[in-house]
C-alpha cells in the first residue's frame, strides 16, 4: 500500500512543479493585465444592475442551471501516464488506493470553481430573494456536497464505461445538480435532501460495476494528455511551451489572400510563410489576440495618449513575437536545402509582417472612428511595426 | 562522368570526427548503396553531401562545384529523401508539391504532368487536399518521394527508403529509381535492408566506424574479401568480425 501513496506522491510534486512553472508566466503575462480589467468592469456592471434588479428575477433558477452546468464537468485529474499500461499492471489490485488520492486531489482542485460561482451569486440572492443568511449558506454547503458527489460518480462513470458515453453521465448529473440546488433553494432542505439519496444511490450502482474491471488505462491515459494538452495551449498564450506541437487549421475563408502570391521560383518562401501564419493556431492567434485588445482600448478609452500608448505597444509586440516565431532555425525543415537566396524567408517574413501591420492598423482605426484624432492611430501602428522590423535583431 | 565526387572528407557534430577521410565517386546513371551498421556514419555522411553540415576537411563537388562555389548549382543538382518524413503540418499535399516545384524552378505545366503521374504511381490522387496529420508514416514518405521525383535532379540521395513503406510503395519507389537511371540520374541510397541493395545496387560502399572499408560491384567486393558467392549479408558480417579481431589482437 505504501508504495501506491510513494507513486501518487512523487507525481504530484512533479505536476505541481510542471504547473508552478508556467503559472508564473500566466500572472505575469499582458493578458493577465486584461483579465483584472475586464473582472473590475464587470464587477462594477454587476454591481449596478443589482440596484435595479427586478424583484420577480428567477434568481434561484439562474444560480442552479450556472453552478448545476459546471458541477457536471468534474473530470478526473489522475495523473496516469502512458508506461503505466505497462509497467503498472502487476500492481492492478492496489490501484484503488491510488485512485482514491487521485479522486480526492479532484475534488479540491475543483472545488473553488461552482463555490466560487455561488458566492457571486449571493448579493443578487440577497437583492431579489427573501432566503436568511442561514438558508443561503446551506446553499453554499449542498454546492459543496454535491461537487464531492459529481467527482466521485464521473470518475466511476468513466471507469466503468471505460470512457464511453460520458455526455450520458453528464446530462443526468447536470439536471440532478440544478434540481437540487433550486430546490434546496426554494422548498428548503428536506425536500432537497431526496436528491442527495439519488445520487448516492447512483454512485453506489457504479460502484457495483467497477469492483472487479481492471484499470480502463487507455482512457485515462487519453484523458490525462488532453487536459495537460489543454493547459499547455492556455500557458501557450502567455509563453513559449516547449515541444507543443502548435495546432493547425485550414481557415478556408483566407484562401484567397494566397490568390496574389506567383508561382515563382522568387516566391517560394512567400508561399510558404504566408500559409504558416494564417493556418498555424500559434501565430495566427497571437495576432488576433494583440489586435483584439488594440482595438477594444482604442474604441473605448478616451484619453489619447493612453491609447496611443497601448496600440504602439501592442504593434511593436505583435510585429516582434511574429518575426522570431517565423525566422527561428531551430528544426530542419525541407526549405533550407532549397536552390534558392539564403535572404528569401527573411524578404518573406518582412513582407508578411508589413501586410499584418496594415491590416492591423485598419481594424484598429475603425474600432476608433467615433474618436475625435483617431487618423493618428494608423501611422503609429505602421511606423512602429516598420521600426520593429528594421530595428529588431536578425 | 562523375556526378558527386568526395575528396579526403572529414566531419561530425562535434570536434570529435564521426566520419573520416572518406573519398568515394558516384558516376553518372549509377545506383550506390551506402551500407553500414547503426552509428557507421551514413546519415552523418549524407548530411555532409546535402550540406547541413561543412566538412571539416577534404571537399566535396556536386556536377563540377563544392556547395561554396556555387550554393544555387550544387543544391538544384540533388534531391533528398530523409529517413523520417520531414513535412509541413501546414501544408496539403498539393501544397507540398507546388512548393517544392516552385523552389526548382519548374512551371506550372511541368508540376501538373510530373505530379498527375507520381500521384498515380503512388496512389495518393485522392489525397492532394490532406494534411501531413492525417497521413500513416508510408503515406508521410510517399510525399516525401513524390517531392523528391518531382524535381529530376542528376542525384537522388535517398536516406533508408524502405521503412514503413507498404510492399507496393516498394515495389514503386524502385521502378521510379529504374526508370531515373536508365534517364541518366544518379542515386545514393543508405540501406539495412542488405538483400534489396545487393540485388539493385550497382556499386556498394560499406562504410564502418566512419571509414570506407570496401566498395566496388559484388563482384569486386567477393573478390576483395576472398569469398565468392557470399552474399551481402555474408560478407557484411565477414566485415564486422574481421573488425573485432583486429581489436581484440
Amino acid at each position: 500500500m505504501n508504495n501506491m501513496h510513494n507513486v501518487w506522491k512523487s507525481r504530484f510534486e512533479h505536476y505541481i512543479n510542471e504547473v508552478q512553472k508556467y503559472m508564473r508566466f500566466i500572472f505575469t503575462g499582458h493578458i493577465a493585465i486584461v483579465f483584472v480589467f475586464v473582472i473590475g468592469a464587470g464587477g462594477y456592471q454587476y454591481s449596478e444592475w443589482l440596484k435595479v434588479a427586478p424583484a420577480n428575477f428567477p434568481a434561484e433558477w439562474l444560480i442552479a442551471v450556472i453552478v448545476g452546468l459546471i458541477l457536471a464537468f468534474s473530470s478526473p485529474t489522475t495523473l496516469i501516464r502512458e508506461p503505466d499500461q505497462v509497467y503498472l499492471l502487476p500492481l492492478e489490485t492496489q490501484m484503488p488506493a491510488y485512485f482514491k488520492k487521485a479522486v480526492k486531489w479532484t475534488f479540491w482542485s475543483q472545488l473553488l470553481v461552482p463555490v466560487i460561482a455561488y458566492i457571486v451569486a449571493i448579493p443578487l440572492l440577497k437583492a431579489v430573494t427573501d432566503l436568511s443568511v442561514s438558508q443561503i449558506w446551506v446553499g453554499l454547503a449542498l454546492v459543496v456536497i454535491l461537487k464531492y458527489f459529481n467527482v466521485t460518480i464521473e470518475f466511476n462513470y468513466r471507469y466503468a464505461n471505460r470512457g464511453q458515453a460520458i455526455a450520458v453521465d453528464r446530462i443526468t448529473r447536470a439536471l440532478l445538480s440544478i434540481l437540487a440546488i433550486q430546490t434546496i433553494l426554494t422548498s428548503g432542505l428536506a425536500v432537497g435532501a431526496i436528491y442527495i439519496i439519488l445520487f448516492l444511490a447512483y454512485e453506489m450502482s457504479l460502484k457495483k460495476r467497477v469492483a472487479g474491471q481492471p484499470v480502463p488505462y487507455e482512457h485515462f491515459v487519453r484523458l490525462e494528455q488532453n487536459r495537460m494538452m489543454r493547459f499547455y495551449r492556455f500557458a501557450n498564450y502567455f509563453t513559449d511551451v516547449p515541444h507543443l506541437r502548435g495546432s493547425i487549421r485550414r481557415r478556408a475563408l483566407l484562401d484567397i489572400v494566397y490568390k496574389w502570391i506567383p508561382f515563382h521560383k522568387n516566391s517560394t518562401q512567400t508561399y510558404l510563410v504566408f500559409r504558416t501564419f494564417i493556418r498555424t493556431d500559434d501565430h495566427f492567434y497571437l495576432w488576433l489576440r494583440l489586435t483584439a485588445i488594440a482595438a477594444v482600448i482604442a474604441a473605448f478609452v478616451d484619453i489619447y495618449l493612453v491609447t496611443w500608448i497601448v496600440v504602439a505597444a501592442l504593434a511593436f509586440a505583435t510585429t516582434l513575437q511574429l518575426k522570431y516565431a517565423l525566422l527561428s532555425n531551430g528544426e530542419f525543415r525541407m526549405d533550407m536545402l532549397y536552390p534558392i537566396a539564403d535572404d528569401q524567408r527573411k524578404k518573406a517574413v518582412d513582407k508578411l509582417l508589413r501586410v499584418i501591420s496594415v491590416v492591423q492598423a485598419i481594424i484598429v482605426t475603425l474600432c476608433a472612428i467615433t474618436q475625435p484624432n483617431f487618423y493618428v492611430i494608423p501611422i503609429i501602428i505602421i511606423i512602429v511595426s516598420e521600426l520593429t522590423l528594421r530595428l529588431s535583431k536578425k | 562522368m562523375t556526378v558527386l565526387q568526395l575528396t579526403n572528407v572529414t566531419g561530425g557534430y562535434t570536434r570529435k570526427p564521426v566520419i573520416q577521410n572518406l573519398s568515394f565517386n558516384i558516376g553518372k546513371g549509377e545506383l550506390v548503396g551506402l551500407i553500414g551498421l547503426n552509428g557507421a556514419g551514413k546519415s552523418t555522411t549524407i548530411k555532409h553531401i546535402i550540406g547541413t553540415l561543412l566538412p571539416k576537411e577534404g571537399e566535396i563537388r556536386l556536377n563540377g562545384v563544392t556547395l561554396k562555389d556555387n550554393m544555387d548549382k550544387y543544391r538544384s543538382s540533388f534531391s533528398y529523401i530523409p529517413e523520417t518524413p520531414i513535412l509541413y503540418d501546414e501544408l496539403t499535399l498539393k501544397e507540398h508539391l507546388a512548393l517544392t516545384a516552385m523552389a526548382y524552378g519548374l512551371d506550372e505545366k511541368t508540376l501538373e504532368k510530373r505530379s498527375e503521374r507520381l500521384l498515380k504511381e503512388f496512389r495518393m490522387e485522392k489525397r492532394l487536399n490532406w494534411f501531413p496529420s492525417h497521413f500513416s508514416k508510408g503515406m508521410r514518405q510517399k510525399v516525401m518521394i513524390m517531392c523528391a521525383f518531382l524535381v529530376n535532379p542528376s542525384l537522388y540521395i535517398i536516406d533508408e527508403p524502405f521503412v514503413g513503406l507498404d510492399p507496393l510503395g516498394i515495389q514503386s519507389l524502385l521502378d521510379q529509381m529504374d526508370e531515373k537511371k536508365r534517364e541518366g540520374a544518379s542515386i545514393l541510397m543508405s540501406t539495412h535492408i542488405l538483400s534489396t541493395a545487393e540485388k539493385h545496387c550497382d556499386r556498394i560502399i560499406l562504410l564502418h566506424e566512419g571509414r570506407v572499408r570496401a566498395q566496388g560491384t559484388m563482384a569486386d567486393l567477393r573478390k576483395a574479401f576472398n569469398m565468392p558467392n557470399a552474399t551481402l549479408d555474408d560478407l557484411y558480417i565477414a566485415m564486422t568480425k574481421e573488425q573485432d579481431n583486429e581489436q581484440h589482437a
